[in-house]
């Protein structure tokens, strides 16, 4: 994390951002970002609004100066140069389309103010229009589409450019739920297909899930957590991340060894090995459980050998698919959410149960 | 008011309504009926006649302020309009050392009485002439320039709030994407954001004219022998007594100021039923 | 890296930051430059004139003496004749206001519930007289109301006799409601426009009567509207000048004809330049008031 910048560089890297930071007059928004990201990944910076990560992105493409640490694309470093001097476009949020021109001259705008010759300019246009699919609708003006034309257009617009790197910010915010999850699909064949780095921005932790090679999820200016969405959702290492990517259930305890738990009330559970870097023994830490992976029995089924806590339901919600149990222990209340099946017993307000779960099914995160 | 739609209330309510729009158009429509009055008398009927357009058009010294406050009206506009625009762009887009002050610099003479601005005019023109001929030896005087120059004084502040309206309404990203696409500051100017504001210029610029073309206040206190506009010329003619020409001159007046409120009225229009036809198309896609 | 390099590249950052912002702060203050100069020195500097004006001497020649500074030209507006001026005035675009508040807001009323497309065409139908020249609007009225005219014409016809009251205190507020009417009638319908008319159902549901909902609801509601239409109207009416000289035969002098003779024939400029400051204080108070209760358009 406090690597001086410019340090072990991955020349290889799409975008690499080494200690950066941004300051706002006494406001830090960007708080020592360290991130590397692969030439030719999808990649999404996830967080809560006003957690930097639009920052981070118009820094990346120039529309902010970072304040410090360095900044480099495909090896070069950019952090002080204006948008038109680095190999980067931006699909902005509501896709800032010229309303005054027409599909085709908000596609060619780019080549033309860099003198790109007429010939090649129609043919690169042409080009990149059908690439996303609106050919036909040259001539139209961007307020005669739709929105999910819209942001096709401004995908085109930014590709025409062959940029090394595209960044997107809130791509999909500005679609109602069910083009949003169409253009998700298409967003992710369409990075395949051009093969160029994506870094999209959003606030929308299943948007992220389900678009991206891998996600960093940043809080308060600082970059938590960067991994596969398989990894932020089974080994989170912040309570933050654990919270933010899904539903989870905190239980606080103290780490006595890398693999055992004291909790709250005394009970000593065992652990994944857990990562120096996350906690030391003898420091105070959370066991992240998710609510679909505590399992939920009568008091008398417990299982031999594995922990377990006892306790009394306290409320029933039924979701269809699933149930959702709030199980009442004296010292905290955890949520178990369980599937629902004729041949499962259900339990009621008031019964007496007892949760337990797989040792790998857990996760010690940062309190 | 819940009687606002029938009965009694509704009534007086229509009546009120044919009352005020009577009020308003009455006059203007009984003048224009009048100038082509035959009577001596400019608010008497006595048959039909062209008679009064004729001595007007024969009249040079009304033919000469005609030709002053045209002048006077273009030249100002012209000016106002690229300054107005300039400091709209500057305050709706930019900090900078002076903001604040400039921005209520700009709010006054929207706010002045014309009277006041009359007199500050007058007395600078004064002042500085004198300064000029004691330092200089210059030997100024009032005239075409000092009207322009105070014409311009408050025609700057008007456009500048109506250009600053509609900078205000631009999506400040439409910028950032232009510069994203490599766009310079020129040409993002040139090619994005003067396209989009260029309705607020020109309707800035119409009311320019329009404010230009109605000043009588403060021209007759900056303007000079022989640059007298015409609607300072038609006001001292009036003091000294109506005429049937005067009538017909102002009825040349009425039609330029209606062409200019049709302009305004088109621009607007125009402008609405892009954004019409905008949602009919969008609808029928979706 | 080293820390040393590390310092180097905030160093280089900060640079490139803050020249990125000086050459913005710089590009802003050019763009801004040739209007900000114009406005100092043809608007603000001609202001400070009027303001040294207004406390110099008269000499007996009329020509007027910079020294001796003093505030004789503020103690004579306490004497008769300013006063009366000052009065006259106050009262005149009083009337002015109240009678366009009266005549505009049921007007405005009745725009605000009608179909879009009358509403539109009402509106415009206010705006075109107010975009027409200013003198032809006065003038029109000076031929309506002449002796032997339209008005008089009519009243003879239907047996009242003949009007006569052009060049009466009447035939000025009429010309000053015919030329500030839009100016009440805009700012109202705008409140009027924007209240909640639920709010007026919710009110009779609660057993108000129609005059009881105006008053307790819709009136407070639109207070507003009625405060900015009153002082766009009252503010330009106390500082006429045409209208009384056209309408008014120069008889019924108000504060900004007066001003005018101040300069024009009396040659008092420190008078007149005191005058003028007092009309902008009252216009400068104003503004702060439609401020403070909320205005912002128009």
């Amino acid at each position: 994390m406090s690597e001086p910048p410019g340090s072990d560089l991955n020349p290889a890297a799409a975008v690499s951002l080494r200690g950066i930071s941004k300051f706002f007059d006494d406001v830090t928004a960007v708080d020592h970002v360290d991130l590397e990201i692969g030439d030719g990944e999808f990649f999404a910076l996830l967080g809560p609004s006003g957690c930097g990560k639009t920052t981070t992105l118009r820094m990346i493409g120039g529309l902010e100066i970072p304040s410090e640490g360095s900044l480099r694309i495909f090896g070069d470093e950019v952090g002080p140069l204006p948008p038109n001097k680095r190999p980067v476009n931006t699909v902005f949020q509501n896709y800032a389309l010229f309303p005054h021109m027409s599909v085709a001259d908000n596609v060619a705008f780019g080549l033309r103010m860099r003198k790109v010759d007429r010939a090649e300019t129609a043919s690169r246009v042409a080009q990149a229009i059908s690439l996303v699919r609106m050919a036909g609708m040259e001539n139209r003006r961007p307020a005669q589409l739709s929105g999910g034309q819209q942001q096709r257009v401004a995908l085109a617009r930014a590709l025409v450019n062959r940029p090394k790197v595209l960044l997107l910010d809130e791509p999909l915010a500005a679609l109602d739920l069910k083009l949003r999850q169409e253009m998700q699909f298409e967003l992710k064949q369409l990075q395949r297909e051009v093969g160029i780095t994506f870094v999209f921005v959003t606030h929308d932790q299943e948007e992220a899930l389900a678009l991206s090679d891998r996600i960093g999820v940043m809080n308060e200016g600082r970059l938590l957590q960067v991994g596969t969405p398989e990894e932020m959702y089974d080994a989170p290492v912040d309570r933050f991340v654990a919270d933010f990517i899904g539903r989870s259930n905190f239980l606080a305890g103290t780490l006595e060894d890398v693999s055992t738990v004291c909790l709250a009330n005394g009970t000593r559970i065992r652990v994944p090995a857990v990562d120096a870097e996350i906690a030391a023994p003898g420091s105070a830490i959370q066991v992240s459980l998710r609510p679909e992976r505590v399992m939920i029995a009568d008091e008398s089924a417990a299982p031999e050998g594995a922990a377990s806590l006892s306790g009394r339901v306290s409320a029933v919600t039924f979701l269809g698919n699933s149930i959702v149990y709030h199980v009442g222990l004296d010292w905290m209340t955890v949520e178990v959410e369980t599937d629902h099946r004729p041949d499962l017993r259900r339990h009621a307000v008031g019964d007496d149960v007892v949760l337990w779960w797989r040792d790998d099914a857990i996760a010690v995160v940062r309190p | 008011m819940s009687a606002g739609r029938r009965g009694l209330g509704g009534g007086l309510l229509r009546f009120n309504g044919a009352v005020v729009l009577a009020f308003l158009y009455a006059p203007i429509i009984l003048l224009v009926v009048f100038s082509f009055s035959a009577s001596r008398l400019p608010g008497q009927w006595g048959g039909f006649t062209t008679e009064w357009y004729q001595t007007l058009f024969d009249d040079s010294r009304i033919q000469r302020t005609i030709w002053v406050s045209l002048r006077v009206a273009l030249v100002s506009t012209v000016i106002s309009t690229v300054l107005g625009t300039m400091s709209a762009l500057a305050l709706e887009r930019f900090r900078f050392r002076g903001r604040r002050v400039f921005d209520a610099l700009l709010y006054l003479p929207i706010i002045i009485p014309d009277v006041t601005m009359a007199v500050m005019m007058l007395m600078f023109f004064t002042q500085a002439f004198d300064l000029l001929e004691v330092v200089f030896g210059l030997g100024l005087s009032k005239g075409f320039a000092t009207i322009i120059v105070s014409h311009v004084a408050f025609n700057i502040a008007f456009v500048s709030v109506v250009v600053r309206a509609r900078v205000a309404g631009m999506d400040a990203t439409l910028e950032q994407a232009a510069a994203d696409l490599y766009a310079s500051r020129w040409q993002t100017f040139r090619y994005v954001t003067l396209p989009l504001i260029a309705p607020g210029v020109l309707g800035g610029a119409l009311l320019a004219i329009t404010l230009s073309l109605d000043d009588v206040v403060v021209t007759q206190f900056v303007a000079g022998p022989g640059s007298t506009t015409l609607p300072v010329y038609v006001f001292s003619l009036i003091r000294k007594g109506v005429t049937p020409t005067i009538n017909a001159v102002s009825v040349i007046m009425l039609v330029a100021s209606l062409i200019l409120v049709a302009g305004s009225v088109a621009l607007q229009r125009a402008s609405a039923a892009r954004g019409r036809q905008r949602l009919q198309t969008t609808g029928g896609i979706q | 890296m080293s820390d040393a390099t590390l310092e180097q590249s905030r160093r280089a950052l900060g640079e490139a930051e803050r020249q990125r912002e000086r050459s913005e702060r710089r590009r802003g203050f050019i763009l801004a430059l040739p209007s900000f100069a114009y406005m100092v020195i043809f608007f603000a500097i001609p202001l400070v004139i009027v303001l040294v004006y207004s406390f110099a001497t008269r000499t007996s020649t009329g020509s007027t003496a910079l020294s001796d500074w003093n505030l004789d030209a503020y103690r004579k507006l306490g004497e008769p004749i300013v006063r009366n001026v000052v009065v006259r005035s106050v009262i005149l675009a009083l009337i002015t206001t109240l009678v366009c508040l009266v005549v505009a807001y049921p007007f405005a009323w009745f725009c605000a519930t009608r179909s879009a497309l009358t509403r539109n065409l009402l509106l415009v139908a206010v705006m075109i007289p107010f975009w027409t020249n200013f003198l032809v609007r006065n003038y029109a009225w000076r031929i309506l109301l002449s002796a032997g005219g339209p008005i008089s014409s009519f009243t003879e016809a239907i047996g009242l006799g003949e009007t006569n009251i052009l060049f009466t205190k009447t035939a000025v507020v009429i010309g000053l409601v015919y030329a500030y009417l839009p100016f009440m009638i805009l700012p109202l319908y705008a409140s009027i426009d924007r209240l909640d008319r639920r709010l007026v159902e919710a009110s009779s549901d609660l057993y108000a009567s129609g005059p009881q909902t105006f008053r307790r609801v819709v009136l407070p509601l639109t207070m507003p509207g009625v405060i900015a239409g009153s002082i766009l109207v009252f503010v330009p009416s106390m500082g006429a000048y045409v209208t009384p000289e056209l309408l008014g035969g120069g008889k019924e002098t108000l504060l900004g004809s007066y001003i005018v003779t101040q300069f024009l024939t009396a040659r008092n400029w420190p008078v007149g330049a005191s005058l003028s400051f007092v009309l902008m204080a009252v216009m400068l108070v104003s503004t702060i008031i439609y401020f403070r209760s909320g205005g912002k358009n128009l």
